[in-house]
């Protein structure tokens, strides 16, 4: 699923955090939004994703689709949050199993399928042993995990992932890197991901954007970018030689 | 329902706040908004004479001191007192401290009509405490000094409430780091904590005393109710309406509400001052 | 107003440190504190059970089966019904737009919400008695159709819900805000209408604040003394309350009788105390957990 942005500007209480920014995204390409804080990339993300809705003028389409005003879940977006966003009360089944127990009655799947679909999520996310317990027995990069399983659980066609290893410890984000790589080989899902780390973007990303003052700074694969440096911003981020 | 959606350009992405939003105001319109209006008009349509007549009219101004006057040095004496307390529940442990902090709230939960009839047995003359001050020749039911006892009971809480939190989060190592630099309790105290906690206890004293100032059903019982000694502001308004006197009792109402509106400003003011102070944004 | 109707996180008490108070300044310390809650607070109750009883549990029966004492009984916990489920609505509602949403003149509305608890309780009254009453704006019209507002239970269930709208929608909202809308936002990504959202995900995390309001907001809708007083006409066996009951019963000398009823409330007060203080202790846990 090709994703297409254009002209997108978007300001909280007149602090504007996007400011006209376009981007073409193709399908199946895992593409990395990197810069500092308060940079504009999550907002951008959530833009996609239809948790945010643009001011007037700008548009997002899906496949050619113009999306703009459908809602996050029309729009079959996957979403896994920065601090995972689990549902506390529920355990791990439940958490992935939420998106079958609330479609509407007649698209409903018998209790036997949901079982069967969870358990192939749980699976591909090797987490099948865990099933019941809570998220607050489980570890950082379990959570994680489960965030993940929760959100392809709407078989999504873009999958959006905000800073999604930022609050774990090194060894596990490292693990946790290889395997969301491996996972994007295996299933060619369109996935962006939001980071602020530069060796996480440029060692998991096919395309790298920078983003600095909701404006677009550089586009371009991992190693473009380290030769070609666009501006003084792109080579303070990266910590590149001056010219 | 798609077609309407794509044609309106949406601000929010979760559902529900129309709806919400606008249950809540229809809510708030009828049973705040439109009968506050009828406060006002009616103030109004009473003509400007009558309305200085009864707001200052002896009896009525009399009532102004008992009520505005009583409250402060009721809610003065529970911000002293009350900072103990929140101290010693704090820092201290000893048997029943659990449920003595449990009882604080005590009136929040108690209908002001059971304090007022409870403290009215306790301090009249023939029993309780009254029959021992009797001796010394100290009244407290029906008295002035009676109406600052169910001041004080009704203000306690706001004061103790306030600074607990701020006392939780006083920080050891200051007062460690004093103590190293050769101050004894009392000065660390005094330079350390005490202005730590300056906002906190003015925030309480002053939320004490907003409600102190309303305040009706723990003290009519114990007032006794003597024109020009002690009878409070509340009681006035509904001795108007006894009278049919609407746009007198309207009168006095406003000058009550502009009064606690003056307090809640301050008491706003000094609320985000403490927060600022205390670290919460 | 801030206080014990809104939640806030409290930890234990601190273990003793170095830097303590002397031993003694510690007991007087102590003793003050003792002596000051025991004198108003304490003491209060206590008088409240042993006038009840002062002639004895047979009197204290008799009282209590008086059939005006009843149908006040009764009537206060009609009010009660209708009250408290319809500011639990209100309260969810307002918590639900205010802590999901940001939009200009929120927090004039916070602010608004708590007009109740800084207005003195007879105001709460007279306000209601000037448009419903008899000169008031829809006096008239009220008379032609026969309709009795004030001096009728319909008043008194008015008076009660102004005085008690505040208290759900406070224990509610620093909680929902605290908690933040990242769940709903997930459970919106996987597909939850509004309904299921509110269902599924936020009730569950906000329902020990949701009981914590409930709890204050009856407990107050019993009690309500002030703004039940001006607009009810204390018409015995039709439009008083228990507050009013006791109060009638007191200025005729009753006072065994008085304290029988105000035993009642007074119990009612000290379960609403351990309710209050389990639910406050749950929905603090509740949310630390969040914020983990």
């Amino acid at each position: 699923m090709s994703i297409s942005i254009s002209n997108i500007s978007k300001s909280f209480a007149r602090y504007p955090a996007l400011n006209g920014v376009s981007v073409e995204i193709a399908s199946g390409e895992l593409l990395a939004l990197l810069g500092p804080s308060g940079s504009g990339k999550t907002t951008l993300l959530r833009v996609i994703a239809g948790l945010e809705f643009p001011d007037n003028g700008g548009t997002v389409s899906f496949g050619g689709c113009d999306v703009t005003s459908l809602s996050a879940y029309k729009r079959r977006a996957g979403f896994v949050f920065q601090h995972y966003a689990l549902f506390a009360h529920m355990n791990v089944f439940e958490n992935i199993a939420f998106a079958f127990r609330v479609l509407p009655r007649r698209k409903r799947p018998a209790e036997s399928a949901v079982r069967e679909r969870v358990g192939t999520l749980l699976e591909a996310v090797q987490l099948t042993e865990f099933e019941k317990r809570l998220p607050s027995q489980l570890s950082g990069g379990q959570r994680q995990r489960v965030a993940f399983a929760r959100a392809l659980a709407i078989e999504p066609e873009v999958l959006l992932l905000d800073e999604p290893f930022g609050a774990l410890d090194a060894k596990v984000r490292k693990d946790l890197r290889r395997w969301l790589r491996e996972f994007h080989e295996r299933i060619k899902l369109t996935t962006i991901f939001v980071t602020h780390d530069q060796d996480e973007a440029f060692e998991v990303a096919d395309r790298v954007i920078l983003i600095d003052k909701g404006i677009i700074q550089q586009s371009g694969t991992p190693a473009e970018v380290r030769s070609n440096p666009a501006n003084e911003f792109v080579r303070d981020f990266l910590d590149l030689p001056h010219k | 329902m798609n077609s309407r959606a794509q044609k309106r350009c949406r601000r929010h992405a979760l559902p529900g706040l129309g709806l919400t939003l606008g249950f809540s105001l229809l809510y708030l319109g009828l049973v705040v908004l439109i009968p506050f209006s009828a406060l006002f008009l009616k103030t109004a349509s009473g003509g400007w004479p009558h309305f200085w007549e009864t707001v200052t009219s002896p009896r009525v101004v009399a009532s102004y001191r008992v009520s505005f006057g009583i409250s402060l040095i009721a809610a003065l004496v529970n911000g002293v007192f009350g900072v103990i307390a929140a101290w010693v529940l704090v820092r201290y442990r000893f048997p029943g401290r659990r449920i003595l902090d449990a009882i604080v709230d005590l009136p929040f939960a108690l209908p002001t009509a059971v304090a007022g009839i409870a403290l009215t047995a306790l301090y009249a003359p023939n029993d309780w405490i009254g029959s021992w001050l009797k001796p010394l020749g100290i009244q407290v039911a029906f008295t002035q000094l009676g109406i600052f006892v169910a001041l004080t009971f009704i203000g306690l809480p706001f004061v103790v409430r306030t600074v607990q939190p701020v006392i939780q989060d006083l920080v050891a190592e200051v007062e460690e780091a004093a103590a190293c630099l050769g101050a004894n309790r009392w000065h660390t105290f005094r330079r350390v904590i005490f202005p730590a906690l300056l906002p906190s206890i003015l925030t309480g004293v002053t939320l004490a005393y907003g409600r102190a100032v309303g305040e009706y059903g723990s003290v009519v019982f114990i007032s006794g109710n003597l024109p020009f000694k002690t009878e409070i502001t509340p009681l006035m308004i509904i001795t108007k309406l006894e009278q049919y006197d609407y746009s007198g009792a309207a009168a006095i109402g406003f000058v009550m509400l502009v009064a606690s509106f003056v307090i809640l400003i301050v008491s706003n003011g000094l609320q985000s001052w403490n927060n600022k102070r205390h670290g919460i944004s | 107003m801030a206080g014990a109707s809104t939640i806030h996180l409290r930890s234990q008490a601190l273990p003793l440190r170095a830097t303590a108070e002397s031993p003694v300044a510690k007991a007087v310390l102590i003793g003050i504190t003792l002596v000051f809650l025991g004198l108003f607070l304490l003491l209060p109750l206590v008088v409240v059970f042993q006038e009840a009883f002062s002639k004895g549990a047979a009197a204290f029966l008799h009282a209590l089966r008086d059939p005006y004492t009843l149908s006040a009984i009764w009537l206060t916990l009609l009010v009660a019904a209708i009250v408290v489920p319809m500011n639990t609505v209100f309260g969810l509602a307002a918590a639900w737009s205010l802590t999901r949403f940001r939009f200009r003149g929120r927090s004039f509305l916070v602010t608004l919400i708590d007009l109740p608890l800084w207005v003195s309780p007879v105001i709460g009254g007279l306000i209601y008695v000037l448009v419903f009453g008899a000169q008031g704006w829809f006096g008239p019209w009220l008379r032609e159709h026969d309709i009795r507002i004030i001096f009728a239970v319909p008043g008194i269930v008015l008076a009660t819900v102004f005085v008690t709208f505040p208290f759900v929608a406070r224990g509610l909202i620093p909680l929902m805000e605290a908690q933040g809308i990242k769940e709903e936002e997930a459970a919106l990504t996987l597909g939850a209408n509004g309904w299921q959202i509110f269902r599924r995900v936020t009730l569950p995390k906000i329902k020990w604040g949701l009981l914590y309001g409930v709890i204050l907001c009856n407990a107050r809708a019993m009690g309500e003394f002030g703004a039940v007083s001006v607009v009810s006409g204390h018409i015995r066996g039709k439009t008083t309350t228990m507050p009013l009951q006791i109060e009638i019963l007191y200025n005729e000398y009753q006072f065994a009788a008085a304290f029988a009823v105000a035993s009642l409330l007074a119990l009612l007060a000290i379960i609403t105390l351990i309710l209050k203080t389990h639910a406050e202790w749950r929905a603090e846990r509740q949310l630390r957990e969040a914020t983990r």
